[in-house]
């Protein structure tokens, strides 16, 4: 599995509930993580952030000793680990105060641990996609490095704005991202009216990664919602 | 102070109406007071009827009729008659006072015909060449003795009562301002002060006639703000206590979900272990629903939900609720169709992002609630033009020259169950209070509750319309009408 090595990564679980904590970790080891420690309290939780060196954090915003936020700040001032924020307050402005410092992610409790495990992987390719060596598809692969297609013994480069895209569907791989998301990743904040220039675009890729190009294997149309990409890693 | 103005508008009528009328009463009340006096003769009259009834006798005496004595004798006058030339009196009435001389110079002629003999009021008639002299009781009348006018005063007289009635007006005027105004300077700020009750906290100055009245707005106002602010701080507990109930249910959930969903994928469980593990799933997904559903709904209720509004494609919001919900649909058991009327691109409206996804949210979640062995789900997002399909906002184009405004609707429909008429009675007449008056007896009515009843509190914050219909496909429909502010043509631009 190509994703083999994110699953290396050291991931660190923050929650004040050990229950809670107890069945992350299950969760996450089941899911193939191997690297997990556990803290209770936001003391702790630095310690071996410093210790230990995570390269990622799940962090309850409730804390005995103190709030999940301040915590993130503290570890954000020595390191840039991506960090998602679990927690029971659902209120808005949680959310954005964790957005505003920059989180990656944000769950409200209670979740099912399928979205839990599928957060965390999109998490840590976005954050370490630079390693990420090579995304088999159905009938080529992909080589995010070097914004290349690999097509049988054909290799394709990669233009800037079908990088982008194809950077925003990896992340989401086997998930529908629409039309609007893709607009955004490739154009930016205004991104209204592209529409027609899309699926331009999304024709060039298919022409690159499809085997047959007007019969879309890995990059699929969500008919009016936008598109999906199929990886041989989707589960 | 515009309530004032219209006062003292009202005042002013009154008054002139009131002056005018007083006039014209004035002059009805002496015309009916005059009539009767006018009517019967007086005392120049009578002195003629004398002369008529002053008879020449046989000889060269005079004798007055018995009709002339019986009307001396009702007027309780006298009479003389004072010959020409001579002056002397040839004859009198038999009731003349002693001190009535009986000789007349020319002067004292002319002083009894303009005046008085002797203070008897007199009236004078002539017979032939001498005078008959009629004198009155001295109470009876009241003679004006130089009674001349001057002819450019008579000339002049309608002017000149024109504008003695004006500076009458004028002063009655004044005098009603004066004394007004100082009222009204008082009235003023208590005025003021309940015009502004509704609105605002408000303190009128404790001071003049009318200090009771400001003490009684005051204490008006400081009773409504506490109520005020007793009733937000009950809400506001409320929330918090919802608030508060659903956090501490949020965590011994995730466990349940967790472990439930953990069993149910372990391979290693026999089937039906795994099914049951299946069914603990999805009904805490249900509850955490419910349990967002109901904080959300109470923030919403109570106004504790600031409003984050921002221009807001509605499209995309749509696309990405809808792109969740397929996401998360691991069975594919509900094949969603998306139509988007043609030319349509970004629908930008003025809203709470969040919001709205929740809404979009809400109403699949509905779908998959009422539908668990899947369905078909029919989106489909139409323009609805403003009246003649002009823009509302009289602007031809806006800067970006995009399309005009109108109204947006999202109709999303599904084949499976659907709901019956007093179920969709009840959603649509429901006071959201009331959501808990539950006769459980159907699934769907019962749980439509809250988090369509929030797509409703959502549609409504926005200035929309939630309805909620019998679908034509089969199943239920729910359409939400929302205000367009433009919409993006469809530009090629890379």
């Amino acid at each position: 599995m190509a994703n083999d090595y994110l699953k290396q990564k050291r991931l660190l679980l923050v929650d004040d509930e050990e229950e809670l904590l107890h069945m992350v970790e299950m969760i996450l080891r089941r899911d193939g993580y191997t690297e997990l420690r556990t803290a209770g309290s936001a003391g702790e939780a630095f310690r071996i952030f410093r210790e230990w060196k995570p390269e990622l954090a799940v962090l309850d915003v409730m804390l005995p000793d103190g709030d999940g936020f301040s915590l993130f700040s503290r570890m954000r001032r020595e390191s840039d680990l991506p960090v998602l924020f679990l927690t029971a307050r659902g209120e808005d402005e949680d959310r954005f105060k964790g957005w505003d410092m920059g989180a990656d992610d944000y769950m409200v409790k209670p979740f099912l641990p399928r979205e839990l495990t599928s957060r965390i992987l999109a998490i840590l390719r976005r954050s370490y996609k630079n390693e990420n060596p090579v995304v088999r598809l159905a009938g080529s692969s992909i080589d995010f490095e070097r914004a290349e297609v690999q097509k049988g013994e054909e290799r394709l480069s990669l233009t800037a704005k079908e990088y982008e895209l194809l950077t925003a569907l990896y992340r989401n791989a086997g998930r529908i991202v629409t039309i609007d998301q893709l607009c955004e990743a490739a154009w930016g904040d205004n991104p209204y009216g592209y529409e027609n220039s899309l699926m331009a675009h999304i024709r060039r890729i298919r022409e690159k990664i499809e085997e047959n190009p007007s019969k879309p294997v890995s990059l699929l149309t969500v008919k009016g919602l936008g598109y999906k990409l199929i990886t041989e890693e989707t589960p | 102070m515009k309530h004032t103005l219209r006062l003292i508008r009202r005042f002013v009528f009154i008054l002139m109406f009131s002056v005018i009328l007083l006039f014209v009463l004035n002059v009805i009340l002496f015309i009916a007071a005059t009539y009767d006096k006018a009517n019967t003769r007086g005392g120049w009259q009578w002195a003629e009827e004398i002369t008529e009834e002053l008879l020449s006798s046989d000889g060269d005496g005079l004798k007055l009729s018995q009709k002339g004595a019986e009307i001396l004798e009702e007027l309780d006058a006298w009479a003389i008659l004072v010959a020409d030339g001579t002056g002397d009196v040839i004859w009198h009435s038999d009731n003349l006072p002693q001190e009535v001389p009986l000789h007349y110079s020319a002067a004292d002629i002319s002083w009894g015909t303009r005046g008085y003999i002797k203070d008897y009021p007199t009236t004078t008639a002539s017979k032939g060449k001498d005078l008959l002299i009629l004198g009155h009781p001295k109470t009876r009348y009241w003679k004006q003795m130089w009674n001349t006018w001057d002819y450019n005063l008579i000339k002049n007289a309608p002017g000149t009562i024109l504008k003695a009635a004006g500076v009458n007006l004028l002063v009655i005027v004044f005098i009603y301002m004066a004394s007004t105004f100082g009222f009204l300077r008082s009235v003023k700020p208590v005025v003021d002060g309940i015009e502004r009750l509704p609105k605002e906290e408000v303190h009128v100055r404790e001071r003049g006639q009318l200090s009771g009245l400001a003490c009684a707005i005051n204490q008006a106002s400081e009773r409504l703000r506490s109520q005020e602010h007793a009733l937000k701080k009950k809400e506001r507990a409320q929330a918090n206590w919802i608030a508060g109930v659903s956090h501490d249910i949020r965590t011994p959930l995730s466990m349940v979900m967790g472990y439930a969903g953990e069993l149910e994928e372990n391979r290693e469980l026999p089937d039906e272990a795994r099914k049951q593990a299946q069914v603990i799933r999805l009904q805490s997904v249900r509850m955490k629903n419910l349990i967002n559903d109901l904080n959300l709904y109470s923030r919403l209720e109570y106004t504790m939900q600031p409003l984050k509004r921002s221009k807001v494609d509605f499209a995309a919001v749509v696309r990405l609720a809808a792109a969740d919900f397929i996401n998360s649909d691991l069975e594919q058991k509900y094949p969603v169709e998306w139509s988007m009327e043609e030319g349509l691109s970004a629908c930008m409206i003025d809203g709470d992002k969040e919001l709205l996804g929740r809404a979009v949210n809400n109403i699949l979640t509905n779908v998959r609630v009422h539908n668990p062995d899947g369905c078909r789900i029919i989106i489909k997002m139409e323009k609805e033009k403003g009246k003649d399909g002009k823009r509302t906002d009289g602007k031809e184009k806006d800067e970006t020259g995009k399309d005009e405004t109108g109204k947006l609707s999202l109709v999303i429909e599904d084949n499976g169950t659907g709901a019956d008429q007093e179920q969709l009675e009840r959603l649509k007449n429901t006071p959201h209070y009331m959501m808990c008056d539950r006769n459980g007896s159907s699934e769907r009515g019962e749980r439509h509750g809250m988090g369509l009843l929030i797509v409703r509190q959502i549609a409504e914050v926005h200035g929309g319309i939630a309805e909620f219909f019998q679908s034509q496909e089969g199943g239920f429909g729910v359409k939400l009408t929302l205000t367009l502010e433009h919409i993006a043509v469809m530009i090629e631009k890379a």
